[in-house]
């Protein structure tokens, strides 16, 4: 598997002080509209979100996934790429 | 006193640490199974409510529980009080139990949806809405020797004078079985349903199967802590214990174990948020806010009037078996779907961001 994160991401989305279920469904949008093979790059805080509910959507497309925690700025860079 | 404040407060901080840890939200739970067809946490949820019923069951009949407290069933009141407490928590962004836990994280949101929760039930239960409330909750059903009536408070207690056998109905006596037989075929339905597929294991905190025992055990542990040093088995609900919690700090009423319970809830997702370096005080827009607070006002208003939220209807009031709480829960799930469904699924057709 190709390192996501390494990547230049196609799109960047920022859901920072979005609530639950916000980051998911954001991102489930903007996943919807991009193309096959394209690279999403999110900045979400939310924890549930971003551990939980955003890896097992991704999982559930089979969309290869990377979650980054970037724990001295307190939020995550996730990577998903479309297929 | 002291027992109970202590142990409230033990019951609360693992409930928050497991629900932390879990990332247990059962508004998410019930969310994702229409919003994106996963069923991983409400697997959990069934896990632990088969756990639940069968531990809470099981120590009423040993006898360490005297008498487990079933809700009297009020048709009306429940259903539509669990239909708009369902469409509440989606608005909120947090159910009952997710908003307490949440603060342990420091989503500040959450003290919004709070602050509208606790105006909501006061304003049913105490204030302008009390009406409404008293109306809705008038009618209510039970189960008599003859099958089921609806009876008004009155003639309850005018049949418990003569020494008829009135109780609330639950699954079991409506079918007139015993409760042995429903707990076991609803789990004999439930298991093959929970184990089909399997387990991938987050990065951090627990996978569902773990939650969901975990959270199975800490309410039944609670159930059984309730009654030995709470004042009476109630096991762990969030509606009534916010409330008690808001009368002892602004009017120096006794404290509750359910306020404990409450309390302890974030001091124990904060603990487990701190160790997986996940706390972060940080809040969203001012339009989300209000938002959330609408949310708040509306769980207040649904929980009061239904008798309990996703915890104390849908965990430990199902565990109970009571009609009343099944019927709930039911609708609470219906009315979480009916909300996502107006909220994020229709609008994202044409939505652009």
């Amino acid at each position: 598997m190709a390192d996501l994160k390494s990547m230049e991401p196609t799109e960047t989305l920022d859901v920072l002080g979005r609530v639950c279920p916000y980051p998911l469904v954001l991102t489930k949008k903007k996943l919807e509209k991009m193309n096959s093979g394209d690279l999403l790059k999110i900045l979400c805080d939310a924890p549930a979100s971003a551990e939980d509910s955003i890896p097992r959507y991704a999982e559930k497309q089979g969309y290869p996934i990377e979650v980054v925690k970037l724990e001295d700025k307190g939020y995550w860079e996730i990577y998903i790429q479309k297929k | 006193m002291l027992a109970l404040v202590i142990s409230g407060l033990i019951v609360g901080i693992a409930t928050g640490w497991v629900l932390q840890r879990g990332r247990y939200c059962m508004n998410t739970a019930f969310r994702d199974v229409i919003f994106i067809n996963d069923y991983n946490l409400f697997k959990a949820y069934l896990l632990c409510l088969i756990i639940v019923t069968i531990g809470a069951n099981f120590l009423e009949d040993i006898g360490q529980i005297e008498e487990l407290r079933r809700q009297a069933f009020s048709p009306i009141a429940n259903i539509v009080g669990g239909y708009i407490f369902g469409l509440g928590i989606v608005l909120a962004g947090g159910c009952g139990s997710g908003i307490w836990y949440k603060i342990g994280e420091g989503q500040f949101n959450a003290w919004v949806t709070i602050l509208g929760f606790v105006i909501g039930i006061y304003a049913t239960k105490n204030g302008i809405l009390s009406p409404v409330y008293n109306f809705l909750r008038s009618f209510t059903v039970w189960q008599t020797p003859d099958g089921l009536k609806a009876l008004s408070d009155e003639q309850v207690i005018e049949l418990w004078d003569k020494g008829v056998d009135v109780v609330p109905p639950t699954l079991y006596s409506f079918i007139g079985v015993n409760k042995w037989i429903v707990i076991g075929v609803l789990t004999v339905i439930a298991l093959p349903f929970i184990f089909r597929g399997g387990v991938q294991k987050p990065q951090k905190g627990y996978s569902w199967p773990l939650t969901g025992v975990l959270l199975g055990l800490v309410v039944t542990l609670a159930w059984w802590a309730s009654e030995k040093w709470g004042g009476g088995a109630r096991g762990v609900s969030y509606t009534g214990p916010t409330q008690e919690l808001f009368k002892f700090i602004l009017t120096g009423d006794t404290p509750t174990w359910g306020a404990m319970l409450v309390l302890g809830t974030p001091i124990g997702a904060w603990l487990s948020a701190k160790g997986l370096k996940e706390f972060k005080l940080k809040a969203p827009s001012a339009e989300e806010l209000l938002r959330v607070f609408v949310g708040g006002l509306i769980m207040g208003f649904g929980a009061s009037v239904g008798g309990g939220c996703n915890v104390g209807h849908g965990i430990t009031g199902f565990s109970t078996l009571a009609l009343a709480s099944v019927v709930a829960t039911i609708f609470i799930i219906l009315g979480n779907w009916t909300m996502v469904y107006f909220l994020f699924i229709k609008p994202m057709k044409d939505m652009d961001i």
